[in-house]
């Protein structure tokens, strides 16, 4: 069985620093997805919108200082990680000139075997909030590791 | 008489599937031409969902919804059908390393059957096991047909079950809604609950059937119901 | 794009036929800041020397293809796509055609939801990534 200290389980390990969401990466995001949706790339289309301007594609949420990272603050297990999947709950749109900063805690540590050999699952949720403390997603992020 | 059972699916009670029973056998219905389906058997990763009541679905929409597991051994994944509280007393089944015998021995003692799946997918299936360990006994059929097989996973299973004249199943393995019943398996005999499913899985007289689209599939609208 | 009351079960989402090239990969990975530490998604040698066949999509960039082809489908529409859930099976490789595609396998008329299945397949119809999402009409 997996061994880790359960005490990890649902504890903040990190919070980050606020990251500005800059105009010119959100249209450089847009460019390398090819998205062509004017909520998100044309800027007088977007002002008539529902939003009443330019928001991220929701999809930007999981470009935050994805990854690695999490391995400082978490136990890992084995010499690999990969990126099994993600579920995000997409609660308000990111807009340009967002601050946004990330929370995360392990919500889960359990092990399998598949094709390619037993394999360690640990899912870091992530809470992102603006500026003005506004939850606008939540990520749980599963990370598969190898031993 | 006889039964068409998807005998290996996931709902979302599993931690990586994303399909609801309800969506499930709406799909069913739906597609019913094509997968002419009786019911489906959940077989969620290792856990039996003991408290799962599907009976309003059941009435629902006409199919049957039964229970069972599916878990991991020394020889890969077996679904294991009739589970009951002695043998979740007796199996941790989210211990990846149960020992296959073990289990197979005294699960029959207990009541139930365990088949093992996908043996032709390697690491996680007889096949690769035998290769290097002695055969497994007292097995009566294996999965011959996975819904998620990838190429040649299916054809390694066919050679086992000539070789060891093991009976075969069929299941979908579907973790998503429209997946399931592409995979199934015909019983000669009518079954209604989960004692008839142990039962005749004992017997041997069944066979896996194939509902897999030919060439790519390419979904189709399909007519529903007027809200 | 339609109302809640004029979509079916069964309702496709593309296909969206597409190559993704490696300095799209390059790109994203800069995007996201691993870059410099996951060589898998950059440099062809680095990834080779992990086993994989060439430089492969970042998980997260195959989330936004699947992404985009919710959000096209609402367009400029009454709706927000307030869910997706991805499981990364095999990975994407650039350079390769890939199909996108996905339908609506169940609806909720009392939340007005739609439940999509999406996945990107490549040329052998072998389901890489898949995932389900959920869309949110207004009223």
């Amino acid at each position: 069985m997996v061994d880790f200290d359960p005490a990890i389980i649902n504890k903040t390990f990190e919070t980050t620093e606020p990251v500005e969401v800059r105009a010119d990466w959100l249209q450089h995001y847009c460019q390398v997805i090819g998205e062509t949706n004017p909520l998100y790339v044309d800027e007088d289309a977007a002002n008539k919108g529902p939003f009443g301007g330019i928001i991220a594609p929701p999809s930007y949420a999981v470009t935050f200082r994805n990854g690695r990272h999490f391995f400082e603050h978490v136990p890992r297990f084995g010499r690999r990680g990969f990126d099994a999947g993600k579920d995000v709950e997409f609660v308000a749109p990111i807009r340009p000139g967002d601050k946004i900063t990330l929370s995360s805690a392990v919500k889960e540590i359990y092990e399998k075997t598949g094709r390619s050999g037993s394999m360690v699952f640990v899912v870091i949720r992530s809470t992102l909030k603006n500026q003005k403390g506004e939850v606008v997603a939540h990520i749980d992020h599963r990370f598969m590791n190898r031993p | 008489m006889s039964t068409i059972l998807d005998l290996h699916t996931h709902s979302e009670a599993s931690e990586d599937s994303r399909a609801p029973v309800e969506a499930y056998l709406n799909w069913i219905k739906l597609r019913h031409a094509e997968r002419p389906l009786d019911g489906i058997v959940l077989t969620e990763h290792r856990q039996f969902n003991r408290d799962g009541d599907y009976r309003h679905l059941e009435d629902k929409f006409g199919q049957m919804v039964l229970r069972a597991s599916e878990v991991e051994t020394n020889y890969g994944h077996m679904l294991v059908f009739g589970v009951n509280d002695d043998i979740v007393k007796r199996f941790d089944f989210a211990n990846v390393r149960l020992d296959a015998q073990t289990l197979i021995n005294e699960v029959a003692t207990m009541g139930g059957i365990v088949v093992p799946c996908h043996p032709g997918r390697p690491n996680i299936g007889l096949y690769e096991h035998y290769q290097s360990k002695p055969p497994l006994e007292n097995i009566v059929a294996v999965e011959a047909l996975n819904g998620g097989s990838r190429k040649g996973e299916d054809e390694r299973s066919a050679e086992l079950i000539s070789k060891f004249g093991y009976a075969a199943t069929g299941g979908s393995d579907s973790h998503l809604v429209s997946l399931i019943g592409l995979c199934a398996t015909r019983f000669e005999a009518d079954i209604k609950t989960i004692d008839d499913l142990v039962r005749e899985l004992k017997s041997g007289a069944y066979e896996p059937a194939d509902f897999r689209p030919r060439r790519k599939p390419v979904p189709q609208a399909v007519e529903v119901e007027p809200r | 794009m339609k109302n809640f009351e004029e979509i079916n079960i069964g309702d496709t989402l593309g296909p969206l036929e597409l190559t993704v090239t490696k300095q799209q990969c390059r790109d994203y990975a800069q995007i996201m800041g691993v870059a410099g530490i996951a060589g898998r998604f950059t440099d062809e040698e680095a990834a080779k020397k992990e086993g994989l066949p060439g430089i492969i999509l970042p998980g997260n960039m195959s989330l936004g293809l699947l992404a985009k082809l919710v959000t096209d489908w609402i367009g400029l529409g009454n709706a927000r796509m307030t869910r997706i859930g991805t499981t990364y099976r095999q990975p994407v490789q650039p350079d390769r055609p890939i199909t996108i595609q996905g339908f609506i396998t169940n609806t909720d008329a009392a939340e007005r939801t739609a439940e999509i299945e999406l996945w990107i397949e490549n040329e052998d119809a072998e389901r890489l990534v898949i995932g389900t999402a959920t869309v949110t009409f207004g009223k």
